[in-house]
């Protein structure tokens, strides 16, 4: 996401994923937003306690809903229970 | 050094690592090195259920309309719930108590253990309800060979722990011989044991389970045995908890947060590590062919079974830093989400029919729009 491209627009923001940019709305969890347009995406407990939603946030910053449980490195996130605080990048590896 | 269960000597468990410090005193959770056990026992504890709250009943006439090839396969995975229960539900307290140093993770393993004898006694509820005398399905848990193979694998790393641990605590470091036979201990070797012992309980509570509920839950997919699968769903919810406890400890050690000779011994074992995972995907690999010796059942069969346990392997390699080993594939069995989702799972197990049931929860999130059509 180069700099001009990044809006501050709070209400939806926009997450993209490889060449893929999906937007969210008002307090829509990255996941609920990916599912939403079709990404296909590891999930179990829609809670932040399994881990397995784990993602690579390389830009950007995000709100948590709930305190994550499971384990996250510094540069990852938690898709079920987070959501962007303005436009993010992410990479999921699996 | 010697165990003592209330060790008098004053310490700082801020200071000490997870394991092998100085035996744990003051049951205290006020300051915490590790706040994370703090926050899964609280989680832990929010799930509280009993089994007898779940209505199995239904099941009883399911199980009798089951070919002979269905019956061998819930039987047989049920058999094997029943044996990983037995094993979870005691060895974390006696290999892991007597070792640790921190109060929150004691509690943690405690609470953990706790949770995996509500497991195993809903296994009897469930085999009470099907079987009038349920000591056949019991007693060839000890006897049958395909269970017992796995029994070995999944039992010693504990045992191997537990008995240089109880030597260690005995007798100290040295070389001793007990029966005949020489056993090294060091602290470097008891820690390596038990950093092995903790990666087979991590793909014990990542594999091993996960493929015994895709047969559970394949059985739900079929409307069928749903009272059993309303408990196994119950039994996962836990079982995912446990998993992240697992992990967390495993990453604690190898990104040097907790003891630094655990992240050398990590670094060391890590093709250890890989084996004991990988071992566990063969192991349940083969397991699915047992179950499915006399004929696979709708929406499952082996070949969709060793994908599945290839699909989650590589998501829980990846989880404690080991590369991922298989060829990745979308999830074979989609609808495992929908059983593994907490949305999904009941708050109330005695509210089963009521899906929209919660207890002491109130919506009080209320926006200006809630009120778009309302007049005065």
């Amino acid at each position: 996401m180069s700099k001009n491209e990044v809006s501050n627009d709070t209400d939806n923001p926009r997450i993209k994923l490889n060449n893929t940019l999906v937007s969210c709305t008002k307090g829509e969890t990255v996941l609920d937003a990916l599912e939403r347009n079709g990404v296909e995406v590891q999930f179990n407990c829609r809670e932040g306690f399994c881990g397995v939603c784990r993602t690579k946030l390389l830009n950007g910053k995000v709100n948590y809903l709930v305190d994550p449980l499971a384990f996250i490195d510094d540069d990852e996130i938690l898709s079920c229970c987070t959501t962007p605080r303005s436009d993010i990048e992410i990479n999921i590896e699996n | 050094m010697k165990y003592t269960t209330f060790n008098q000597k004053t310490v700082n468990t801020m200071l000490e690592p997870m394991f092998f410090g100085n035996p744990v005193n003051v049951a205290r959770y006020d300051q915490q090195k590790h706040p994370i056990f703090e926050k899964l026992i609280e989680k832990q504890i929010s799930f509280f259920w009993r089994p007898e709250e779940v209505d199995v009943s239904k099941d009883r006439v399911d199980f009798s309309r089951l070919t002979a090839a269905e019956k061998h396969i819930f039987t047989s995975n049920l058999k094997y719930q029943t044996l990983l229960d037995s094993v979870q539900g005691r060895s974390p307290n006696i290999a892991f108590l007597p070792i640790i140093s921190l109060p929150e993770l004691e509690t943690w393993v405690e609470t953990w253990s706790f949770f995996e004898t509500i497991h195993s006694r809903s296994y009897t509820h469930i085999l009470r309800n099907l079987f009038s005398d349920p000591s056949d399905i019991f007693e060839d848990i000890v006897v049958n060979d395909e269970i017992k193979r796995r029994a070995t694998d999944i039992s010693k790393y504990y045992d191997d722990l537990i008995f240089a641990t109880q030597l260690y605590q005995t007798v100290g470091e040295g070389t001793h011989i007990v029966d005949g036979e020489e056993h090294l201990i060091t602290m470097r070797e008891l820690k390596k044991k038990l950093f092995l012992c903790m990666n087979s309980v991590n793909a014990l509570e990542a594999i091993r389970f996960y493929v015994s509920f895709a047969c559970t839950f394949a059985f739900a997919e079929r409307e069928l045995m749903e009272g059993n699968s309303k408990i196994i769903r119950l039994i996962a919810r836990d079982e995912n908890i446990h998993l992240t406890s697992t992990q967390h400890i495993l990453n604690l050690w190898s990104k040097g947060k907790d003891d630094p000779e655990m992240a050398e011994i990590a670094k060391e074992c890590e093709n250890e590590a890989r084996v004991i995972f990988l071992t566990a995907v063969q192991q349940e690999k083969e397991w699915a062919k047992y179950l499915f010796k006399d004929g696979s059942m709708l929406g499952l069969n082996e070949e969709i079974l060793h994908d599945y346990v290839e699909y989650i392997a590589n998501q829980r390699m990846a989880a404690i830093g080991l590369k991922p080993e298989f060829k990745s594939k979308s999830n074979p069995l989609p609808w495992m989400n929908n059983y593994l989702s907490s949305d999904n799972v009941q708050v109330a197990p005695q509210e089963v029919e009521v899906s929209s049931y919660l207890v002491s929860q109130i919506d009080s999130e209320v926006n200006a729009d809630d009120f778009g059509d309302f007049d005065l």
